[in-house]
């Protein structure tokens, strides 16, 4: 990994496109500006492994799990409407 | 907002010019008509490399569609629309429009639902829905940071089932 020292206010370039900014440091959170094409998807890292975690939990193994949600999906609706 | 699902369509007829095969050993043969492809042009996160799409009808009665994917015929998702299963949610239809640089009425909105194997417990992606843009088929996984929303929204409540995930 590539280790980089930064004043506030100070930038680092990632790319042709892309700047990451020091905005402010306090305490023991760091404030950072992004600037990237509107390509360019940005995602806090916790966000980018929940969603790739749940998309993967997602995946149908058959088409039967399906079936099975439509069943209890209609009998819950069924409950709701009596 | 238009229904997704309606211009998305069903397979029709045999295969034939304009029209793509996917043939699954979890799946099936089916058919569908390449103007029905969607595109993640960004990819879906956690599955690199897949760009194509498509939503079919799951089947009368059931508010799930199914989401196969054309450059891996076993990798399939149930999605649906959010307002089948889900209430208060405001899809987000104007930031899907900007993005896609389209008009919000334009924009067609699903959830991926996620299936246990207690279907009891499925839950519903409201932080990271699908967008597709209904002309173009262009397609994205939008990720929504708004602390409210799941990635696991609980669809059955019952009582005495605890309260649905935030």
């Amino acid at each position: 990994m590539l280790v980089l020292t930064r004043r506030i206010g100070e930038r680092i370039r990632i790319g042709d496109d892309v700047t990451v900014q020091v905005l402010e440091v306090r305490g023991g959170q760091v404030r950072l500006g992004l600037a990237a094409p509107a390509e360019i998807r940005i995602f806090r890292e916790e966000i980018y492994r929940a969603i790739e975690t749940q998309n993967r939990s997602a995946r149908l193994p058959d088409p039967e799990s399906l079936t099975g949600a439509a069943q209890a999906w209609q009998e819950y609706a069924v409950d709701k409407r009596g | 907002m238009t229904s997704a699902a309606e211009h998305a369509g069903e397979s029709r007829g045999p295969a034939s010019a304009g029209s793509l095969r996917i043939s699954s050993r979890r799946f099936g043969t089916i058919d569908v008509l390449s103007d029905q492809v969607l595109h993640f042009s960004h990819g879906l996160i956690g599955f690199p490399g897949v760009r194509r799409f498509v939503v079919l009808e799951h089947r009368p009665g059931s508010p799930f569609k199914w989401m196969l994917c054309l450059d891996d015929p076993d990798l399939a998702f149930a999605v649906a629309e959010p307002a089948d299963l889900v209430r208060d949610y405001h899809p987000p239809l104007e930031l899907a429009a900007r993005l896609l640089s389209t008009d919000p009425a334009d924009i067609g909105v699903f959830v991926i639902v996620t299936i246990p194997s207690d279907p009891l417990s499925m839950t519903v992606n409201l932080m990271a829905p699908i967008v597709v843009d209904l002309h173009s088929r262009e397609a994205r996984q939008l990720v929504l940071e708004d602390g409210r929303l799941g990635v696991a929204h609980r669809v059955i409540c019952r009582p005495g089932g605890g309260a649905p995930a935030p």
